[in-house]
């Protein structure tokens, strides 16, 4: 296959399902009236803004970034490493996300303590 | 109505993303020249190996260039177990007790269970000592930990994890991680500078002060994270 | 160990991982441990900013070893050195505040100051950052406490306060890592000083991405519209406390990062008359729907969202003299806001509701309460002497200086409608039939004190704004020198 066609179609696919993720998530929360498949679509939102990450981090015909024995001799024979700050970044990311489920999780719990019910239809003390 | 606005929404902003993105070609290489160092990516590729002596590049900017990141990544989740107990404290009425799941799991899960976890123990106790040389290191080391005490969770109805043990535990490991930054200043250098030999590549001590933080945040991580299991699995409706 | 800018955030970090143990030694230790290190801290402050203003230059800490562009770095100068000594002032007297805080419940205390001092030094940890990542990190950490502070009593609207807030908030932080992200495949960089210098390599529909991508991010947490209609819930069903610090420091924190972006990152024109048009919208709406509220703290929360509003239009303007209203008026929004929300709460405390109406003639049965409350309410509005007709006088001449003629007159149209739901209160607590409920909680030693002291610090500054404008001339100075800002941070790398 041409390799630039080919090329052109891999990054469809990777940017294309990412941003794809990202809309999913949107629409869960836009649409969606169950605070758990709100906070679900939180969490569907931060994967694709990780993958993203990856993904712009990402070097043709590159190896990971690790300088064990056998990364050394891929190095020495002119292999190019992906770009590491990335994949730190994005570790953070992952961590913060866990948090922020975290907290909203419970804060779910707490509105179906008080309101019997999970439904963002039927939870309308304040203004929203 | 709404759901016709929603749509063009999602349309906007795929569009606008879909753009942006297209501007960014897959798969190049944006460090430029490695020996030119015009990016911090390529920065790291080059001096890591010499100056820290970590196999592990992405270990070595997680724990030591961005290492102040991380302190604060280990925050965010203390701050999320804190939160966590404080939205859902309650105090317990005399005679209440906890009702963790409510039926036993079935035989299979429960033998399977105790056999796989001193397995996942070792794991991710493996993953995150190995952090500097193979991938993986604290957060994903704690992360495999407490994987184990979900299956426990699961598996019997009534397995509990002292609370005592894990504020221990968790508040011991963020004051290492600190102490070992406060201890750079002390002795002259900077908040979190590498003060330890670095030793040889690809040895397992190696790196300095870098195992040293990323074993504290695994505890750290696998005991926080245990925390938030156990918490949110101790919600009781009320009758 | 020579101070240094990192014990703002080493210390409150030490202390907070030591705080579970110390409660299981002494509960009292729980209250004693955040005030302690907020007076250290307090030291730092004078410390350093002592020797910024005799060298003149920035004070620039490497962290970990790595210098500039290749490690994170801290930045205390003029500019940022004078917010984060205002943010631990405030921090402390809401501390004094706030000692006696759920003092029959030991658990839900210990979760609490350790909240409160992650919220105080994660604002401050995103004033003092070179680093945009590492920004980031710090918003979240304030976002995460700010969450679990706002649903922290066990009403159900707090619950659903905090997941409005949070829902809000975890898209903003959405918006800003897609904007690192597209940043830093254009700089190849994360250091706030490098990227400002790059910043003109990057193609211009690109930047106008990013920029609008930091904007939604950043705006939420400044509270600029539409994106704050997280901030009445929060304001009205978090403890008052933390509605003192979410004025003091929150806020604070969220316009700083919003305008080190604006000011120092890009350089695109169109953003500055972006700022004013949005903060004008900010501004009217706000003060309009404060005019409207019912609930005192409610109204309060409209009110601040309407200051920032008008601290956005200042900074937009751009000249200098703009930029020194707009952090004067940052200053006097802390102090004021803080005491009116102090003041107010107690109102609410002893009254039967949180409505305004239930707080008729109130000021009678606590005349000195009432009295704070007034000073309050007459330096907000901008009357002269006090404190907050300087800042709004200077705003006012700084827009005058450039024929800008139709912003002085929306500004003065608004501050009417400021005038008029603020003596509204005022008068009801003094004229209203009081109501016959004998129910009274009198402030703590600590509530008496930390509103005294800001009083006076009203008072002081409308009397003499001279002991205060000399510091907020030179940080208007070192904000606007872009130049100064890269060349320090990058020079130590050299």
């Amino acid at each position: 296959m041409d390799p630039i066609l080919y090329n052109k179609i891999i990054s469809v696919g990777v940017y294309g399902s990412a941003i794809g993720l990202i809309l999913i998530g949107l629409y869960a929360v836009l649409v969606k009236k169950h605070l758990t498949k709100i906070v679900i679509g939180l969490s569907i939102i931060d994967s694709g803004v990780h993958l993203l990450f990856i993904a712009v981090g990402f070097i043709k015909g590159g190896t990971a970034p690790i300088f064990s024995e056998k990364g050394i001799e891929l190095v020495n024979q002119g292999t190019a490493m992906v770009d590491p700050v990335p994949q730190a970044l994005v570790l953070t990311a992952i961590v913060i996300g866990f948090g922020v489920t975290a907290v909203a999780l419970s804060l779910v719990i707490r509105l179906y303590r008080h309101h019997h019910t999970a439904r963002i239809d039927h939870i309308k003390s304040l203004k929203w | 109505m709404k759901r016709a606005f929603i749509l063009l929404l999602l349309v906007v902003v795929g569009w606008v993303l879909a753009d942006t993105f297209s501007q960014i070609n897959f798969g190049e290489s944006r460090m430029g020249d490695i020996k030119q160092q015009e990016t911090v990516g390529a920065y790291y590729l080059n001096n890591t190996v010499e100056k820290l002596s970590v196999a592990n590049v992405v270990t070595a900017i997680v724990v030591n260039y961005r290492g102040f990141d991380t302190l604060g990544e280990v925050t965010v989740l203390f701050l999320a177990a804190s939160g966590l107990a404080s939205i859902l404290y309650r105090r317990k009425k005399r005679g209440e007790h906890d009702v963790m799941i409510l039926k036993n799991s079935s035989q299979l899960l429960q033998t399977g269970a105790k056999l796989i976890f001193p397995a996942i123990l070792v794991l991710g106790a493996y993953v995150f000592i190995h952090g500097h040389l193979t991938p993986g290191g604290g957060f994903q080391g704690g992360a495999i930990i407490a994987s184990g005490f979900l299956l426990m969770f699961m598996a019997y109805k009534d397995y509990h994890v002292s609370h005592n043990v894990l504020t221990w535990v968790e508040s011991i490991a963020g004051i290492l991680f600190v102490s070992v930054g406060i201890w750079g200043l002390i002795s002259g250098a900077t908040f979190l500078e590498n003060i330890l030999g670095t030793g040889t590549l690809n040895d397992l001590v190696s790196g300095g002060i870098i195992p040293l933080i990323y074993i504290a945040v695994g505890f750290k991580v696998a005991a926080e994270l245990t925390g938030v299991l156990e918490t949110l699995l101790n919600f009781k409706t009320e009758k | 160990m020579v101070i240094s800018p990192v014990h703002y955030i080493a210390l409150p970090l030490l202390a907070a991982f030591l705080m579970p143990l110390l409660a299981k030694v002494n509960r009292e230790l729980v209250r004693i441990i955040p005030g302690v290190v907020l007076t250290y801290l307090l030291f730092v402050s004078v410390v350093l900013m002592q020797r910024v203003t005799e060298t003149g230059q920035p004070i620039i800490e490497t962290l970990a070893g790595w210098q500039a562009p290749w490690g994170i770095n801290l930045v205390f100068s003029q500019f940022t050195g004078f917010l984060v000594s205002l943010m631990v002032f405030m921090a402390t007297l809401i501390w004094i505040f706030s000692y006696r805080f759920k003092k029959v419940d030991n658990e839900p205390a210990l979760k609490y100051y350790i909240l409160f001092m992650m919220l105080v030094t994660g604002s401050v940890g995103v004033v003092l950052t070179g680093d945009i990542f590492n920004m980031f990190v710090f918003m979240e950490i304030t976002a995460i406490a700010s969450y679990s502070l706002t649903s922290f009593y066990r009403d159900r609207d707090g619950a659903e306060a905090g997941f409005k807030y949070l829902l809000i908030g975890s898209l903003a932080s959405t918006f800003m890592l897609l904007a690192i992200l597209l940043l830093y495949t254009q700089v190849g960089t994360l250091n706030m000083a490098m990227i400002a210098e790059r910043m003109h390599t990057v193609p211009v529909g690109m930047k106008v991405t990013i920029l609008i991508l930091f904007l939604t991010g950043l705006g939420i947490e400044a509270e600029m519209f539409p994106l704050n209609g997280w901030a009445p819930d929060a304001y009205s069903q978090a403890p008052s406390p933390v509605g003192a610090t979410f004025a003091a420091l929150v806020v604070k924190a969220g316009v700083y990062s919003l305008i080190r972006v604006i000011f120092t990152l890009f350089d695109i024109q169109g953003a500055y008359q972006y700022l004013i048009i949005m903060g004008i919208i900010t501004l009217i709406i706000a003060e309009f729907a404060a005019m409207k509220q019912t609930n005192l703290k409610r109204m309060l929360a409209y009110s601040s969202i309407g200051q920032m509003g008008f601290v956005l239009i200042a900074f937009g303007i751009g000249t200098k003299e703009a930029v020194f209203g707009a952090l004067f008026l940052m200053f006097n929004h802390a102090i004021i806001k803080s005491l009116l929300f102090m003041s107010g709460s107690f109102f609410v405390y002893n009254s039967t509701s949180k409505d305004i109406n239930g707080m008729s003639g109130i000021g009678k049965k606590f005349p000195y309460m009432g009295f704070l409350f007034s000073i309050g309410a007459f330096a907000i509005v901008g009357l002269p002497p006090f404190s907050g007709f300087w800042s709004k006088l200077y705003i006012l001449i700084a827009a005058a200086d450039e024929s800008m003629l139709a912003l002085v007159a929306i500004i003065l149209l608004v501050s009417i409608v400021e005038i008029v739901y603020y003596f509204r209160v005022v008068a009801k607590l003094y004229f209203g039939k009081p109501t016959d409920k004998e129910v009274v909680h009198k402030p703590t030693f600590g509530g008496y004190f930390s509103m005294t002291v800001l009083a006076v610090v009203i008072l002081l500054v409308g009397f003499y704004p001279d002991i205060i404008t000399g510091f907020i001339h030179r940080a208007a100075d070192t904000l606007l020198d872009k130049g100064a800002y890269i060349s320090n941070v990058l020079s130590m790398g050299h």
